[in-house]
């Protein structure tokens, strides 16, 4: 049975798993007695890379199948400054787990997403996951996080989504909300105005939002950088997902 | 004409529809049923609801049996003999018989037409939308013909309204039974399939997976096939069996005509209905909502037609022409406020699905508010039908109750056109979780969504339909009650100062609340039982949840149905019983108060509870539409929490309390003249 290594991010986790990304994504949200459930986000890694800050090695060494044969499920390398010691060249898909276990892989890709004019929201899923509104496009919001010499805090890595903002982009005041999910508006919008009277780039909106977050409220994709590199994740349009990915847009959409 | 020749007008008419709807019915099912997994998942569906059948009617046979009994000796041992009584139990036989006859057609034909208007979806909107509405017009037709075959025979051979009242009665016990069933069934299904499913284990509505989902799949049948086409024809054979008790005490000055009356305003409902069906199209870029709703109207207007060219070569009174035309407004007028409450982008519902954002106490009293003020159009409909009925009818020298029940025919002649409008909805409904089990394509499952989306709109419109027509005919039958009792010299005067009165009062407006409580509290305990059963087999089976292997869908389904058929012992005894046993203790005057306070309050809470369902129902679907923050926001969580309570308002309690004021009132009147004679005060 081949082995495989998976970079979990929520939580930001390195496992070590016999099982296929399908098989781990459901697993990973539903458990092996299907008992619980919950969203699950990993990236593929090359089971090849190795990282001396990492016990990889060690941790390929127990993934052993079980005495029944049954494959090994997930043996944990680490649990935490997982993301900040991958190379991104080591990543090969990411893959979106619905709360029932439904999968869909996501291939990387070299274009960035078209500048939009108009404000952003940002969850960040690791290694720290507040929601934040900026000013400031996903790359640069990138570098302000991972590459700011200025900045007093800085990260050796981040994964986060841009998260659809609807009308409040343009018009924090008085746009519609419409089908945007988001706890406290209020809140939200008092924050996205602070961004056009205030000077400051970036404003955080909640400081323990959940990691986990409606698939369908994604704008572009998931970004995720770090010192060297950065790479998006794009998720395809709502069409295609229904016409291509029909299970996993159906649950992603409960 | 003789009435004879009548009679059998109505009988070749009513024995066209039947063949109309045995046409439609080969018809459907030569259509293609699809795929081997779609053949598949229909026919656990099929096998689920012939099982509930079967079971629902072994128990009505034993319980007609035992009530055919009864009715013999207690008939049989009056002035008119032995034959009085046996010809009483063989007519409410009939009315049983015949009223599952029509269940079971209808039911056969939805669970065949489900996955064949799934199929036609990979065509277009149009062909599904053909396949699932004819196999409607099943029902529809079959229902209306069985009825006026039934009750043009009964009265053709025995010339006695009475003994078709036993025909009544034995309609109206099994459409108690087919709608407190189906609905506990129906309820019970969806609540456990939803709690476990989408809340503790999180998977979609429909999803295979979810042992329970055969089992709702089933119960749509089951409550809204079965049970509300049973509710529907209950009121149009009780309606027009109260007319012909009245026109019996006004045909020595009028005429016999009046006694067959409405009948023939029966025939002339078979004959609209016959074309307004064949009216209904929807183009491949049509509204199928837009298709029913005009198909109704026409179907009506044909019917306004035909029943004044009748009134007026014929030289009928012209108050019966006035009482037909008020009815059958007021059912449109009622019908389609029940939409202002109910529909999905009206303001009751947009404001109950705004407030959700603050959470789900708010949206319960929202749309409880607005349930409670849906009362109050359909009420004036009512009163405006019973005033304007019974003054016209007064004024052109025609008894006044006569003409408040000749509008209550009127509103359901066209009984053919709403009920196949009625069955439509559950049948596109199961094409669609048909569509998504057996993985159909995605064209097939946005045909089903559009479809679907009418059916709801036609379901709300049926229902209001039917509780506005449950209304006029249970006034109809309370006169016809006093009608009888003056048969044997009992004048029913009703004083509030008589303390009989007043017990009688509360006791018949305590009724339809605590029949209400029993149905629910039904639901809630039978849901617990199979959450129960479906948490074991995910547990014992992992594989189920990971989709590689099978849940036990079986175990699901039998659960609801035993929960349901005996969950309605109690609620039919109390129907049965209860006015039994206040007129033989309290006697005739406060018979006639229970009935009235039950007629009061059945019908508030059937309008309050179909209503503000229906209103929560659409409240969180507007919210899962893209307002208000949508799914998985606050208002969405508040929606369903809204949706969840109204279930068991909308599809259990509420269309149930038209058939519990309608077997209490026949009741009433089938021993008004044992009652009459025999009471302890």
């Amino acid at each position: 049975m081949t082995v495989h290594l998976y970079l979990s991010l929520v939580p930001e986790a390195l496992i070590a798993s016999m099982l296929t990304p399908e098989q781990f994504g459901a697993y990973y949200a539903v458990g092996s007695e299907k008992k619980s459930h919950g969203q699950a986000i990993f990236f593929e890694l090359d089971p090849d890379y190795r990282n001396d800050d990492l016990p990889i090695e060690a941790g390929l060494s127990r993934c052993v199948p079980h005495e029944d044969g049954e494959p090994k499920r997930s043996v944990y390398i680490s649990v935490y400054r997982a993301l900040e010691h991958i190379s991104l060249d080591a990543i090969k898909k990411l893959y979106l787990v619905t709360q029932d276990g439904r999968v869909l892989g996501l291939d990387p890709s070299t274009e960035l997403p078209a500048e939009e004019a108009g404000l952003h929201l940002y969850q960040e899923i690791a290694p720290v996951h507040p929601l934040v509104v900026s000013t400031l496009p996903p790359h640069e919001f990138y570098d302000l996080i991972v590459n700011s010499p200025a900045s007093l805090l800085t990260l050796p890595a981040v994964c986060f989504v841009e998260l659809r903002l609807g009308e409040l982009a343009e018009n924090p005041e008085y746009g519609a909300v419409g089908d945007l999910p988001y706890a406290n508006i209020d809140h939200l919008r008092q924050c996205l105005v602070d961004l056009r009277t205030k000077t400051v780039s970036t404003k955080m909106v909640d400081r323990i939002s959940p990691a986990s977050f409606p698939y369908r409220t994604i704008k572009s994709g998931i970004f995720v950088g770090n010192k060297e590199q950065f790479l998006y994740f794009p998720l395809p349009s709502r069409d295609e997902l229904r016409a291509k990915q029909y299970r996993w847009w159906r649950s992603a959409n409960m | 004409m003789a009435e004879t020749t009548w009679l059998i007008i109505g009988i070749v008419c009513g024995l066209i529809s039947i063949g109309f709807a045995v046409r439609l019915y080969f018809w459907v099912l030569k259509q293609d049923p699809g795929t081997e997994q779609a053949k598949k998942v229909a026919s656990w569906i099929r096998q689920g609801a012939i099982s509930y059948l079967k079971k629902l009617y072994r128990a009505l046979l034993m319980l007609a049996l035992v009530m055919a009994v009864l009715i013999a000796i207690v008939f049989g041992m009056g002035p008119e003999g032995p034959s009085h009584g046996f010809q009483m139990a063989l007519a409410f036989l009939s009315g049983a018989f015949l009223s599952s006859i029509a269940g079971y057609m209808g039911m056969t034909i939805a669970v065949e037409a489900n996955v064949r208007s799934a199929t036609a979806a990979e065509k277009g909107l149009s062909p599904a939308f053909n396949v699932a509405f004819k196999a409607g017009a099943v029902l529809g037709l079959a229902m209306i013909g069985i009825g006026v075959v039934g009750m043009s025979t009964i009265y053709l051979l025995t010339g006695k309204a009475q003994i078709v009242l036993g025909f009544s009665f034995g309609a109206s016990m099994l459409a108690l039974l087919a709608k407190a069933g189906g609905g506990i069934y129906t309820k019970t299904a969806d609540i456990a399939a939803d709690l476990v499913g989408k809340v503790e284990v999180g998977i979609p509505e429909d999803d295979p997976r979810n042992p329970a989902v055969i089992a709702d799949n089933v119960g749509d049948n089951v409550g809204d096939v079965a049970g509300m086409g049973a509710d529907i024809f209950d009121s149009y054979v009780a309606s027009a069996v109260a007319v012909m008790l009245l026109g019996t005490a006004i045909s020595a000055d009028l005429g016999a005509q009046y006694i067959i009356f409405p009948l023939i305003l029966c025939t002339l409902g078979i004959i609209s209905s016959l074309i307004g069906i064949q009216l209904v199209r929807v183009k491949p870029d049509g509204k199928p909502g837009v298709a029913l709703n005009n198909g109704t109207i026409f179907t009506c207007l044909i019917f306004a037609v035909l029943a004044s060219a009748f009134v007026l070569i014929f030289k009928y009174n012209i108050g019966v022409l006035w009482a037909t035309l008020a009815g059958l407004v007021t059912g449109v007028v009622i019908g389609f406020t029940s939409d202002f409450f109910t529909g999905d982008d009206r303001p009751p519902v947009v404001e109950t699905a705004r407030v959700s954002g603050s959470g789900a106490a708010i949206t319960i009293i929202t749309g409880y508010s607005y349930g409670l003020i849906s009362i109050v159009p359909s009420i004036i409909g009512i009163v405006i039908a019973t005033l304007v009925s019974y003054y016209l009818a007064e004024a052109a020298g025609l008894s006044g109750v006569y003409g408040v029940g000749i509008s209550a025919v009127g509103m359901l002649a066209v009984t053919g056109m709403i009920v196949s409008a009625d069955a439509y909805g559950p049948i596109v409904d199961n094409a669609r979780g048909i569509a998504e089990m057996a993985g159909m394509s995605q064209k097939v499952v946005e045909t089903a969504d559009i479809l679907d989306a009418a059916g709801n709109t036609a379901k709300a419109i049926t229902k209001g339909f039917a509780i506005g027509a449950a209304a006029l005919t249970v006034l109809a039958l309370f006169a016809a009650f006093a009608s009888e009792m003056a048969a044997e010299g009992v004048q029913i005067k009703l004083s509030l100062l008589d303390p009989m009165v007043i017990a009688g009062v509360f006791l018949g407006a305590m009724t339809p609340p605590l029949f209400s409580a029993l149905t629910m509290l039904s639901v809630t305990h039978n849901a617990f039982d199979m959450i129960e059963e479906i948490r074991e087999q995910f547990r014992k089976d992992p594989g189920i949840l990971a989709g590689t292997s099978e849940p036990d869908y079986n175990t699901c389904v039998t659960l609801a149905a035993q929960g349901a058929l005996t969950s309605l012992i109690l609620p039919a005894f109390l129907a049965i019983l209860l006015p039994l046993i206040v007129g033989f203790v309290m006697g005739p005057e406060a018979l006639g108060a229970f009935l009235g306070g039950a007629i009061f309050t059945g019908i508030i809470f059937a309008l309050l509870m179909a209503n503000a369902g229906g209103l929560w129902d659409n409240a969180k679907k507007y919210i899962e539409s893209g307002f208000f923050g949508g799914k998985g926001s606050e208002a969405h969580k508040a929606g369903v929490v809204g949706d969840t309570v109204g279930d068991p308002f909308k599809d259990t309690a509420g269309p149930s309390l038209n058939t519990l004021i309608t077997v209490m009132s026949l009741v009433s009147s089938l021993f008004a003249p044992i009652i009459a004679v025999f009471h302890l005060f």
